[in-house]
């Protein structure tokens, strides 16, 4: 059997191409927005004065038109290293900057990011850290942009949580992390955090989401107590998962993909409780009651759907996660037909065959879509030339040439996004697909 | 220098013997650099040309929204209906900050080419590219014979400067030394005029409308501007400011260079700064009695309703005695906004500006004999410091820097300081006579409902500890002691 999967302008992961706009920063910027993410932590960015603010743009307006809330934007400490500290180096500016950092700003968990220039002038921010032992809890998160990616910005920031400052805790039953979901770098974070908290409630299951809860850097705390580390992507948070296993042991279960719409997010359920041992009966009524609601609201749209348009073919171009939850929910619970799959994100060779198969095996459509791993945004706009894609969920990078170039109805569901706002919003859980399916028909709809 | 708290008449008497010096924060707070976010959002936006970031990938991060900027405003309004904007990194690794990436910058120059057949292709430096020591002009000398594009490369690595109008200065010396062609004929009636981040499309309609009524044409550079527009700087008939700061280096070197002369005083700002403005281009271009004319016809028009707005300001408390109001921004607004507020009959009680050097002394020292004398805090976007500020002498109306998160938070009255380049509506235009009214309303406009901020400030907890606001310097974590001086240092 063959497929129309390409991978002939594929990314090599130990590659660091030049690229056009690529959709992810560095690893600072990864680092200090999972800080952000967690409330009460107050990152610290040792670094340049621009890697603070540069990510207001580039990564929390990005995700969404967000802002980084108060510590985020202007608001991050920062030691805002000029040449004379190149030169005579920033240590002492770093320790003037924790001490008067945890003097003039709340919080409970102070976390020193450090960038490329400490690095590259050997600065040892590890021992200006450690002077603060015992005094407060101060982290280190070594994070120079030419040393990895927003993405790896994620799992260093959670290393350096598991190694710097959680403590072994006693196993609880039927409790999980839940790793892998990037905040700002999938867009709809928040909500989907939220929303898979929820679900898993129902079932009994105590979710530990880390991030957007008051109670943070308690929730980094019982980090260790999780019977099982769930993690909601291919490739992200993979790593953090395997530290949390080196450090205490807890097993941890890859989902393929963040679930979108019943079909998945039964498919997720199944996977946990099966790692759970949870009560069979329990899970079997949850999952009926969701579907049926779900569905039940799918009739809602289900006539306008055939009459107005049915059998759309679409496109996607997105990290993977977002991609596979997205792509499988359309195709499989919508029978709209996909066309092509671009996953920007650069995930590893080793994770790539397990993605294809998510998006060929795991796609009840006749035609399999064109699957490409392409992250430069030029090459992503000739790829979406000449094709039948009447629908395209992208970033909003797309946006214009949706319609100029393509003559789609294009639609933002991947991160950069600057032309919508994103709060609670998600597709994730029983009735995330319903919040999609309206999106998308409220591109075309009206009045019969 | 951007650190200074105090009166205005000791920050110029200091400036004058030569005591005013930088000092180190102790507590600081992300800003802004050379590179980033200022050049890296306004460069992009040059129409036929690339940008290459040389730099980690984090770097170019905050010029994700390229391909939408602009786009929001309605091609009926003069925006060119199809353009495109590109840029591309070099995507420094770990093995390129040991071996080297000359290669690979040569390699992103000729995709550039190959890629977007650019007129022109800016080559932005960072931190890193500057620090492993990375030969660019090399480069440049090397790859330029094989591009058709010419190379303008930027030196605007972000440790380069504690100010990020040197960036500024980075940019117009690539663009003088590189781009800037040796004038074939003179445009009389040509007038340059910077377009920057916080002018919108409507500033840009306006200054062309007036210019227009004088038979002038406006050369808007450098954001959305084409090659063309940067090659024919050198042809203008005179370099007008709407910042002194942003564009000081440019206006000197086409002097210099080319003999195009610039004023950098007033801006566009308010009536009575409007009127300056347009008397100086006039000066220039021999339009000295035709400017008098527009002016008569326009105060004519917008004179009466600047006195509306005046009245009503007045009116607002009550006693006839006017609201006290704090906000500036750049050096620009520091200067342009004391006069414009008087007009509105607003009371500034203090003034924050980014920075502070002596181009800009001689006219703090008349603003002082001429209004009196008042408070001043010197930084960029300091948000502990400028909280501290507003919640200390806590005035009827905060115009918030944006970006601070929690700054439009207030019990008082709040509004932005000014809208973005991507903004098309007239509610949001501050420039020229149409925008002193224009604004004088969205100010009346923000008295009108305050339901947000002081929900916002009443549920949502401040960052900082209370001691933070119960001591009286915004300045504590500043220490005494100088690093270095301001004279000596390069702008």
């Amino acid at each position: 059997m063959t497929t129309l999967t390409s991978v002939a302008e594929n990314l090599r992961a130990d590659q660091w191409p030049v690229l056009e706009a690529p959709r992810w920063s560095c690893a600072l910027g990864g680092a200090l927005t999972t800080g952000l993410g967690i409330y009460g932590v107050v990152p610290i960015l040792h670094s340049g004065a621009g890697c603070g603010l540069g990510h207001q743009f580039g990564m929390t307006y990005a995700s969404g038109e967000n802002a980084g809330g108060a510590l985020g934007g202007t608001g991050t400490p920062c030691s805002c290293l000029v040449e004379e500290h190149v030169i005579f180096g920033g240590e002492t500016k770093l320790r003037n900057l924790i001490k008067s950092t945890i003097e003039l700003v709340k919080g409970e968990l102070f976390a020193v990011v450090s960038g490329c220039v400490p690095s590259l002038i050997g600065d040892d921010s590890d021992a200006v850290v450690r002077e603060f032992a015992g005094k407060a809890p101060v982290i280190h998160v070594k994070a120079p942009g030419f040393k990895g990616t927003s993405y790896d910005g994620y799992e260093l920031f959670l290393e350096a949580v598991a190694d710097q400052f959680l403590q072994a805790r006693p196993v609880q039953k039927r409790a999980i992390n839940i790793l892998g979901v990037v905040p700002f770098q999938h867009l709809f974070w928040k909500g989907t955090l939220a929303v898979l908290k929820a679900t898993f409630a129902k079932l009994g299951v105590d979710a530990n989401i880390l991030l957007t809860e008051f109670g943070g850097v308690e929730n980094l705390r019982r980090i260790p107590s999780a019977e099982l580390n769930l993690v909601l992507s291919p490739w992200n948070g993979h790593r953090a998962a395997s530290k949390l296993e080196e450090r205490f042991g807890t097993p941890w279960y890859a989902h393929p993909a963040v679930p979108v719409g019943p079909k998945q997010t039964t498919r997720l359920i199944r996977e946990v409780a099966k790692r759970l041992s949870l009560d069979q009966a329990v899970v079997d009524k949850v999952i009926a009651e969701e579907e049926r609601h779900a569905y039940r609201f799918a009739e809602y749209f289900g006539d306008g759907l055939i009459l107005g348009l049915p059998h759309a073919y679409f496109a996607v171009v997105a990290d993977t996660p977002t991609a596979i939850g997205i792509t499988q929910y359309l195709t499989n619970e919508i029978a709209y037909i996909p066309d092509i799959v671009i996953l920007a994100d650069n995930p590893p060779e080793a994770a790539r065959p397990a993605i294809l198969r998510e998006l060929t095996e795991g796609l009840e459509v006749v035609n399999k879509p064109e699957v490409v791993f392409e992250a430069d945004a030029h090459k992503i706009r000739q790829k979406l030339k000449n094709r039948n894609f009447l629908f395209l969920l992208a970033s909003s990078l797309e946006k214009i040439t949706a319609g100029e170039e393509y003559s789609a109805m294009h639609h933002s569901i991947a991160f950069p996004s600057y032309d919508r706002l994103v709060l609670d919003r998600t597709y994730a859980g029983y009735r995330g697909g319903l919040a999609l399916v309206e999106e998308l028909t409220s591109k075309w709809v009206g009045p019969l | 220098m951007n650190v200074f708290y105090g009166k205005a008449s000791e920050l110029v008497a200091k400036a004058r013997n030569g005591t005013l010096c930088n000092r180190e924060r102790e507590f600081q707070q992300s800003s802004g650099c050379v590179l980033n976010f200022y050049l890296t959002v306004r460069i992009p936006t040059i129409r036929d040309a690339a940008v290459v970031f040389h730099a980690p990938v984090g770097c170019s991060s905050s010029a994700l929204g390229y391909r939408e900027l602009y786009r929001g405003i309605p091609a009926a309004l003069g925006r060119p209906a199809k353009f495109d904007l590109q840029w591309i990194t070099t995507n420094l690794s770990e093995t390129d900050v040991v071996h080297g990436a000359s290669g690979k910058l040569a390699t992103a120059i000729k995709e550039a080419e190959s890629r977007y057949r650019p007129k022109a292709i800016f080559l932005l430096t960072s931190c890193t590219a500057g620090i492993i020591g990375e030969d660019l002009e090399g480069t440049v000398g090397e790859v330029q014979p094989q591009v058709q594009a010419r190379i303008v490369p930027v030196h605007c690595e972000g440790v380069r400067s504690r100010l990020v109008q040197t960036g500024y200065d980075a940019f117009w010396h690539g663009v003088l030394k590189y781009l800037v062609r040796k004038p074939t004929k003179k445009q009389n009636d040509l007038v340059n005029v910077a377009s920057m981040l916080s002018y919108t499309w409507q500033d840009r309609l306006e200054i062309k409308r007036l210019l227009g009524k004088l038979g002038l044409r406006v050369n808007f550079v450098p954001e959305f501007a084409s090659v063309e527009d940067l090659e024919q700087l050198s042809e203008a008939a005179v370099t007008a400011p709407l910042c002194p700061t942003y564009t000081d280096y440019l206006s000197r070197g086409l002097q210099q260079e080319y003999g195009v002369p610039f004023f950098l005083y007033p801006s566009p700002m308010g009536i009575e700064n409007t009127d300056g403005w347009l008397r100086e281009i006039a000066k220039h271009t021999g339009k000295e009695k035709e400017v008098e004319d527009l002016i008569r016809e326009e105060h004519a028009v917008w004179v009466p309703k600047m006195k509306k707005i005046r009245d009503e300001f007045l009116s607002l408390k009550g006693d006839g005695t006017p609201l006290s109001v704090l906000g500036a921004l750049g050096q620009g607004r520091l200067l342009a906004q004391t006069p414009y507020f008087h007009e509105l009959g607003l009371k500034p009680v203090a003034a924050i500006a980014q920075d502070f050097d002596n181009l800009v002394l001689e006219e703090t020292e008349q603003l002082v004999r001429e209004r009196g004398d008042f408070p001043i805090l010197i930084n960029t976007f300091q948000a502990a410091e400028q909280a501290h500020l507003t919640q200390t002498l806590d005035p009827d109306l905060t115009l918030t820097c944006p970006f601070q998160g929690t700054a439009y938070k207030r019990r008082k009255g709040m509004t932005r300081i000014h809208a973005l380049r991507g903004d098309a509506l007239p509610t949001s235009m501050q420039s020229g006579y149409a925008g002193a009214i224009a604004c004088g309303e969205f100010l009346l406009r923000s008295w009108k409902a305050k339901s947000f901020q002081q929900t916002m400030v009443e549920k949502t907890e401040d960052p900082y500890h209370p001691w933070w606001y119960q001591q009286p310097n915004p300045h504590h974590y500043v220490p005494e002691e100088a690093v270095r001086s301001v004279s000596g240092e390069t702008r």
